[in-house]
């Protein structure tokens, strides 16, 4: 770790999850069956959540201004996320790109065999690629920052930091969330590139299509603007593998087990998060563009 | 100096401090012992900044703890330094990177032979041989990783030292080390230090003043041999580590 500085402005500890519990209702008193009361809790677990969070984005922004302090670590972090990843993710979109190809060759048999460069090309640019890349990510990389995080906070690093006057969010949140912003642009990337040149290769083996044909779809369906929402994806599930993975890594609480917990919920949250913003990104980019 | 206040502290529901009012004067160790569950550490984790009282206060050299601002607690944590139950080294760093985590590190960028030349220092108060530097924390034993924990908290010069539980986990000729090392740093660096111990035996040995934290309250406190000689019922209860005090022949 390099150098911290201690934060600026002593308001609500963002890391601070499991010190101070908000001190639930009696159960037993509670008014109302019991669908309502669960409704409740999940609603205040819910606020609790949304308001740590907002805090922890906002300590992240603001320990932004010291890069000095985490820019060797974004990039340790960044060869570990990135380099060791590739080979799964390019396996992965190179296997989807096969599929993809087939079940469009095989659904649309009625229309012309460019079709399956349309499909693949558009299908892997706007969706497959960053959302398959992401639910990778999320499983090696969100589950590892969970873990890895989880376990500082059960076993005091996190605390241990502190009264070293090191910030842990320059220290630890800074540099995974820049790291996941920065590889997963050049990971989509090459996830497109592998799934349509996957496409292709079983376009001409399995189906009764050419290179020609191949090559006519995907420039037919190819605007930029698919590309730049791809990116624009690439950026928005790379914050949201980082961040969350380390957000429910730094709520872990109860030793080994609450480790174990917090690593499932880690992934579970980081694939929930990612498809809520893959409902939500192609419309608003849709009306802005 | 550290002066808690009339610190009272609730966690899930239950006041696990409930008044407590001491004093650290420069220079001397005080032990709060205690039995397991008493709020020992929640308590000195106040005096860091760790937690914030529900009422009362915590002062460092005159500075409110909870209502110092951020670049204030950076002031008061930098005199302070932690030694953790657990050591809480850092398991991706090695024993130097560890060490040196305890220096300004506005020191380390400007001149890093002097930070080197520190972190050695550290390592022999703490009679560590210098190969253990480029090891990883999962390479060394338990005694040795408490070591390496103290060697951070001193590499700073800081004035105070907090210890929770520094011999917990340790075997006896460990736990002896250890309290023979924090016995000889407070005599040689002339440290202000705070023990936390529920280990009778260490909290003789390293105490100028000794409190016992029973049911939220500082039951007694006192010398070493006033605690010995006390009639405190709660204090000869902790001592002869009997349950009912009728029993007590």
């Amino acid at each position: 770790m390099s150098g911290g500085v201690p934060p600026d402005e002593r308001s609500t500890d963002p890391l601070a999850g499991g010190h101070e519990r908000a001190e639930d209702s009696d159960e037993s008193t509670a008014p109302g069956p019991a669908w309502v009361r669960a409704l409740g809790r999940f609603g205040i677990a819910f606020a609790r959540h949304a308001g740590r969070s907002a805090i922890l984005v906002a300590a992240t922004v603001g320990a932004l201004r010291h890069p000095r302090r985490y820019l060797h670590e974004t990039f340790v972090q960044a060869k570990r996320m990135g380099v060791d990843s590739l080979g799964l993710v390019l396996l992965v979109a190179a296997l989807s790109g096969a599929v993809l190809a087939q079940q469009t060759g095989y659904q649309f048999t009625t229309l012309p065999m460019w079709i399956v460069g349309e499909g693949v090309t558009s299908g892997m640019i706007t969706e497959l690629g960053p959302v398959l890349t992401a639910i990778i990510l999320a499983g090696r990389v969100g589950a590892g920052m969970g873990a890895e995080l989880g376990t500082m906070k059960v076993t005091d690093q996190i605390d241990a930091l502190r009264t070293l006057n090191r910030d842990p969010v320059v220290e630890l949140i800074v540099p995974r969330v820049l790291a996941g912003i920065i590889v997963m642009i050049p990971l989509v990337v090459l996830a497109n590139a592998a799934g349509i040149f996957s496409g292709w290769i079983t376009g001409i083996t399995l189906l009764p299509m050419s290179t020609h044909q191949y090559v006519y779809g995907a420039k037919t369906i190819y605007h930029s603007a698919q590309l730049v929402l791809s990116l624009v994806k690439a950026v928005a599930f790379g914050f949201a593998v980082a961040f969350i993975g380390c957000y429910v890594g730094i709520q872990a609480e109860g030793g080994a087990a609450g480790v174990g917990r917090t690593t499932t919920n880690a992934v579970v949250s980081i694939i929930v998060a990612v498809m809520i913003l893959d409902v939500l990104l192609a419309p608003i980019y849709r009306a802005v563009s | 100096m550290i002066e808690i206040r009339g610190l009272r502290k609730i966690l899930n529901g239950k006041w696990v401090l409930d008044g407590i009012d001491l004093e650290v004067h420069e220079g001397e160790t005080v032990v709060i012992m205690g039995p397991s569950g008493t709020g020992k550490s929640v308590l000195i984790k106040h005096i860091v900044g760790l937690f914030d009282p529900d009422e009362g206060d915590v002062l460092v050299d005159g500075m409110s703890v909870p209502r110092a601002s951020g670049r204030e607690i950076g002031v008061i944590r930098s005199k302070i330094a932690y030694v953790f139950q657990n050591s809480a080294l850092f398991d991706s760093l090695t024993v130097a990177e560890n060490i040196r985590l305890g220096l300004d590190p506005e020191i380390c960028d400007r001149e890093p032979e002097e930070c080197m030349r520190r972190v050695r220092e550290s390592l022999t108060h703490v009679n560590l041989e210098p190969e253990v530097l480029g090891l990883l924390p999962a390479e060394l034993s338990g005694g040795m990783q408490k070591r390496v924990a103290l060697a951070r908290s001193i590499v700073g010069r800081r004035k105070y030292v907090l210890y929770d539980e520094p011999t917990t986990g340790l075997d006896p000729v460990n736990a002896a080390v250890i309290n023979d090392l924090i016995a000889r740093l407070q005599d040689e660096i002339g440290l202000t230090s705070v023990v936390v111990t529920h280990d009778v035996e260490s909290a003789f040995f390293l105490g100028d003043r000794i409190a016992l934290l029973s049911r939220g309250k500082i039951q007694a406190l006192g010398t070493p041999e006033e605690m010995k000689t006390s009639d405190n019922p709660a204090v000869q209860r902790f001592l002869s580590g009997r349950t009912d005090l009728t029993r007590v022949a």
